[in-house]
């Protein structure tokens, strides 16, 4: 049907468009590899801030299942601590914000290939963090607690003693569990955690008893603890987890924007906006 | 009852880019699929060996990466899509995958005589294909084209990875905030309620096609 000439053009023909096509992608990720090791993990060079004043438009990244620092109402409008904060902060710049829901383990990646101009959903300053992006003042300061049911009367951490603890999987609680064992970790059932990957399931298990103890920031504690039938059935325990400190994650390239949010924060900490914002969200 | 008609509205919502990515992929997936499978009995060796290496590719790494690879991935080398088009362009090219493989087991299953009987009445090898050869595979694949048809209406909850709000992250979304599980539970109904569409629709264009027997 085919002759063996034909068989023998077509074949090349198709070999050289593929191999083409291979070469084409390896220049375009060897010319990648070499731009990011120039800047350091960043894609672009240049300070964007002169492009978000001009355009008067700024894209933050944030995980909207992430109570109560950003996430939405019943209506899908999108409410929260750092929504409220960030809207706020950019209105007095005249910049409108544009919100752009992302899975929260890609958040660098978005932030570094230019999706998104900033990431400011409750972003703990750690140091793996910090050689990624460039952080703002710290805005916001929240401790890891315990969160327990009353009736198993477990009121210092020294309490988990062969007990089952619950945390997020990969949050900050997580890092500081393993990095200070003498903290909380050398007390509870071989030394292990369970981990989830949000709140409210590890909530549920701890309210059917198969968990003693949650791991858990303290801004979403007393939001859970609030939103659960029975607030008074829940103790929270304060133990000595260090303080962790939340800022706003940018480009390293983009210093123009970080000191303009960096003023702002500070304004809005000297004349009492900030407070005003708090105790929207975290009124105790 | 009162609280699963309050967060109704943004299900629904989470259901549209579901269904958006649904139909697009269906809609895209199969002619793609066609193609691929009558690559696959090409007589260059070359494109079969690409063909395979694609097939290879598709159906051996999760779904998940590659929807990672095409959306960040590709931006990487220059080559960037918003975020939708990513996610369909990811269902599309790795359903073709499998659908290439149910439409090739389809074709094999046409006796040789079908062709030879064609080519004797004067059927050229378009009109072979389509009339003669397509309409009979049709009617073979339908059972294991629905089931990956089913796969893909649960798939389609990957799409949160590239950050765009389906009716699982719709879901999530309300879960954390109201600190219930109610919203899977209504999230699961409304998964039940696509499969049953679904499927009643495959088994009607099952009976349908049945007339030719």
């Amino acid at each position: 049907m085919v002759t063996k000439k034909k068989k023998i053009i077509v074949n090349t023909i198709v070999a050289l468009i593929f191999f083409a096509l291979i070469g084409w992608v390896a220049i375009g990720l060897n010319e990648n590899s070499k731009k990011t090791s120039q800047n350091n993990q960043t894609t672009s060079q240049v300070d964007e801030w002169n492009r978000i004043k001009k355009t008067k438009q700024i894209t933050i990244g944030l995980d909207d299942t992430f109570v109560p620092m950003g996430f939405r109402d019943k209506n899908g409008k999108l409410i929260g601590f750092d929504v409220d904060l960030a809207n706020a902060v950019f209105k007095t710049m005249g910049i409108t914000v544009k919100w752009q829901p992302i899975d929260w383990s890609m958040k660098e990646t978005e932030l570094n290939t230019g999706n998104i101009d900033a990431i400011w959903n409750g972003y703990t300053k750690t140091a793996a963090r910090e050689k990624q992006v460039a952080f703002s003042e710290t805005y916001h300061n929240a401790t890891q607690v315990l969160v327990t049911l009353k009736k198993n009367n477990i009121n210092h951490f020294t309490d988990m003693k062969d007990k089952v603890l619950g945390d997020q999987t990969a949050s900050s609680g997580d890092e500081g569990f393993s990095k200070y064992p003498k903290v909380l970790k050398q007390y509870v059932k071989d030394q292990k955690v369970v981990g989830y990957d949000t709140f409210d399931k590890a909530f549920n298990d701890l309210n059917a008893g198969r968990i003693d103890g949650l791991l858990i920031d303290e801004d979403y504690a007393r939001y859970y603890v609030a939103h659960q039938p029975n607030p008074k059935n829940y103790t929270i325990t304060v133990g000595d987890f260090p303080v962790d400190q939340t800022g706003v994650g940018f480009r390293k390239s983009d210093n123009g924007l970080r000191r303009a949010v960096n003023k702002t924060l500070a304004a809005f900490k000297a004349d009492g906006r900030m407070n005003e914002i708090e105790d929207k969200w975290f009124s105790k | 009852m009162n609280y699963l008609m309050e967060i109704l509205p943004s299900l629904l919502a989470g259901l549209k880019m579901t269904l958006g990515v649904f139909f697009l992929t269906i809609i895209g997936s199969v002619p793609l699929g066609i193609i691929v499978s009558l690559g696959m009995k090409s007589p260059y060796f070359t494109i079969r060996w690409i063909i395979n290496g694609y097939i290879w590719i598709m159906r051996g790494t999760p779904l998940l990466l590659q929807l990672i690879f095409v959306y960040y991935g590709l931006g990487m080398i220059g080559i960037t899509f918003p975020r939708f088009e990513a996610a369909v362009i990811a269902f599309i090219i790795n359903y073709a995958a499998y659908l290439a493989e149910i439409f090739r087991g389809g074709l094999q299953s046409m006796p040789r005589g079908q062709y030879d009987a064609a080519k004797v009445l004067g059927f050229n090898k378009f009109q072979t294909f389509f009339k003669i050869i397509l309409p009979q595979v049709i009617k073979i694949i339908v059972p294991s084209f629905g089931n990956e048809v089913i796969n893909l209406v649960k798939d389609t909850s990957l799409v949160y990875v590239i950050g765009l709000g389906d009716i699982l992250r719709a879901g999530n979304i309300a879960a954390s905030r109201d600190v219930t599980l109610l919203p899977y539970l209504l999230v699961g109904l409304i998964y039940l309620l696509m499969t049953a569409i679904v499927t009643v629709a495959l088994r009607r264009s099952e009976k349908r096609l049945n007339i030719w027997r």
